[in-house]
């Protein structure tokens, strides 16, 4: 089993500061770490290589940080890995995204299963595994939660097959589908490993490959902001104002509040 | 010049974090109210991190980043003091990496091969027996002897205030590297260097009844004509004092690491609190009483911490360039972190706790564990408060401020 997981790094989540007077995010200079769902991606795609065999390579496009973020996939169990960071790719919408690495897993050329985030954790559009997953013409599915590799023979030729649990929320929903395939994981598919020191110390001498635009055949009308067709108009916190209400009556007052919470959904009935 | 950690140091410090955060921060105070000792799945997960075999290199089942151990290993314990405040694992883990290091480095083949694959697979504890009733600073007078005799030495004393007794007895397995006299008539220079396992015939123990670090054991041993084999001995004959100060220099670093980590958590504790407690219409932070306070304290800490960061890179660096600076300065440098930091941290903690007032005062809250444990490095440990002054003393002012000379 041949797995490519896209890995995306994201800024720190957790060291996102609002500006009070704009409520605009200040996300500039913040340490960048791969989200949840990418580890998890990874976990499965190491958990699927144990037990089958075969190679985890781990592919990522973003900033030049990504010869240090990547190191956490080389330690945690990716054989090799390929990075994707000319500036031509930078402030792509999800479909330039998608283009590039459709066009990286294509020069890869050899694989089974692509694993990635059903989502990245800053932007959360969840549009990259369909994308991907048609540019390369390979079925797809999403919102995973458990997956099996199942191999069979069919007149003789051996097959391979992937079951997926997906998560529609108020249900879940056991898909098959013939490998190679795209998969987009949640975080309830596993609980990713640490990478320990010995991992950690060795993962700078797997093998780490910089690919470029011209190394994936791809040009600048494709990728980049000039071919983004998507236009952020606002990016700001939700309004958090303090109602400020004085209740002098205590039974009212509880009342009220009860009432507010569950206007809010903070309690339920 | 070069301040950052490298990336493989800052991804190392994160998966500590992570495990510590998940696994050892939940468990701190029910370690500290039952005083039954670390669990066991804590120092595996650590071990399987590689934590245990950060001083040990990969022929021994270790992990070591070669010519950068103390570095990592400042790391690791700092984390370690942030999510255990009470101290007690971070102790644990530092005496094993700061006396293996010494194993390492002055272990005899035999010795190496049958103690150091358990200590990085964290079922073994090494620690340290210097002190006896008699004292501990003055090292040079101590008592317990070791007559060499047939391949052997014959031990026989008492060290107290020993840590990780009952650990290495009763609920794990391990030794003490003992500084035992093998030639009474040559003062410090009649000391020699020995691990001796605690399981040996001829120990008996007894514990104290401590008022901090509650999961880590401290007690006496007392050696009945102990029979000791050679190849247990570090180092040379006779040469014992200056190995013991040399492992003094390595674990006061990781002393430091464990009291800046607990002090760092205590402050943004405290920090984190004065946001949003409100009084007199307003956050505790907007007095200026108290956010001045936790300025003041932050920079204390935060130069230490640097400082402390120098004194580890220094020490590997010594390692790997013998003439870079002589032992002796590294000690003075060692002292500053050892002296600083358990008194900074109990002062800290202590401002803190006047911070959180009164819930500061229940097991509620981590600081009073944190304030119980740091004390012990405060009153001694690896060397003692004024110890470490008359030791930067004797190496900044020079001989005229011996008192011992």
């Amino acid at each position: 089993m041949n797995i490519i997981v896209c890995m995306k790094q994201v800024i720190d989540l957790e060291q996102i500061r609002i500006k009070p007077n704009t409520r605009e995010p200040v996300t500039k200079g913040l340490p960048l770490l791969f989200g949840d769902f990418e580890k998890c991606a990874l976990e499965e795609a190491v958990r699927i290589q144990e037990k089958h065999g075969g190679k985890v390579t781990a592919l990522a496009v973003g900033s030049p940080k990504l010869k240090d973020t990547i190191k956490e996939a080389l330690a945690i169990g990716a054989d090799e890995a390929i990075i994707l960071t000319d500036p031509m790719f930078n402030d792509s919408d999800a479909m330039g995204s998608a283009r590039v690495i459709a066009k990286a897993i294509h020069k890869i050329g050899e694989y089974d299963l692509i694993l990635l985030g059903d989502s990245s954790a800053d932007e959360y559009s969840g549009e990259i595994p369909p994308r991907i997953a048609e540019l390369l013409d390979l079925p797809q599915v999403g919102f995973a939660r458990e997956l099996e590799i199942l191999e069979g023979n069919d007149q003789g030729t051996n097959t391979k097959t992937i079951r997926a649990v997906r998560d529609l929320e108020d249900a879940l929903e056991v898909v098959e589908l013939d490998l190679p395939a795209v998969v987009g994981v949640t975080s309830e598919l596993n609980t990713p490993r640490l990478a320990p020191l010995s991992a950690i110390l060795k993962a700078g001498r797997k093998p780490l490959n910089e690919w470029g635009p011209e190394d994936i055949g791809i040009t600048a009308d494709e990728v980049g902001a000039n071919a983004s067709v998507v236009e952020v108009l606002s990016n700001l916190a939700p309004v958090q104002d303090r109602k400020e209400i004085i209740y002098e009556d205590v039974e009212e007052g509880v009342a009220e509040v009860v009432k507010a919470l569950l206007q809010e959904g903070v309690l339920t009935q | 010049m070069e301040f950052r950690l490298s990336t493989e140091q800052e991804l190392f410090k994160r998966m500590v974090r992570e495990f510590c955060e998940k696994n050892v921060e939940p468990r701190s105070r029910e370690m500290d109210d039952k005083e039954e000792g670390i669990p066991d799945e804590l120092i595996k997960g650590l071990a399987d991190l590689g934590v245990f075999g950060i001083m040990i290199p990969e022929k021994y089942g270790g992990s070591a980043p070669e010519g950068e151990e103390m570095t990592y290993a400042n790391i690791a314990v700092q984390e370690l003091g942030r999510a255990e405040m009470s101290m007690a694992l971070p102790v644990y883990t530092l005496l094993c990496l700061g006396w293996g290091f010494l194993i390492t480095k002055y272990g005899t083949e035999q010795l190496k091969e049958e103690v150091l694959p358990r200590v990085a697979a964290g079922e073994y504890f090494t620690g340290i027996a210097t002190t006896e009733p008699g004292g501990g600073s003055d090292i040079a007078n101590i008592q317990t002897s070791g007559m060499y005799k047939d391949g052997k030495f014959i031990v026989n004393g008492e060290k107290v205030y020993i840590s990780g007794v009952l650990e290495s007895i009763e609920q794990r397995d391990g030794g003490h590297i003992t500084l035992i006299r093998t030639d009474p008539e040559a003062g410090h220079r009649g000391f020699t260097f020995v691990f001796i396992p605690a399981k040996l015939p001829g120990i008996s123990y007894s514990t104290f009844d401590d008022i901090g670090r509650m999961a880590l054991s401290t007690g006496s041993l007392v050696y009945k004509d102990v029979e000791v084999p050679e190849y247990y001995m570090l180092g040379e004959m006779n040469r014992g004092f200056y190995l013991n100060m040399e492992g003094f220099n390595l674990a006061r670093i990781l002393v430091a690491a464990a009291c800046v980590g607990m002090t760092e958590k205590a402050l943004e504790i405290s920090r984190d609190y004065v946001k949003q407690r409100v009084l007199f219409g307003r956050p505790l932070a907007k007095f200026e009483g108290i956010s001045f306070e936790i300025a003041e304290d932050h920079a204390k800490l935060e130069q230490l911490k640097l400082y402390l960061q120098y004194t580890a890179w220094a020490a590997d660096t010594l390692y790997k360039e013998p003439d870079f600076i002589s032992h002796r300065d590294l000690s003075r440098m060692v002292s500053i972190c050892k002296m600083e930091a358990p008194m900074l941290g109990a002062e800290i903690t202590q401002r803190c706790m006047t911070h959180l007032g009164a819930f500061s005062y229940t097991k509620e809250c981590p600081l009073g564990r944190g304030l119980r444990g740091i004390m012990s490095y405060v009153v001694g440990a690896e060397g003692g408060y004024h110890i470490q002054k008359l030791i930067i003393a004797r190496e900044y002012i020079g001989d005229e401020a011996v008192p011992y000379r």
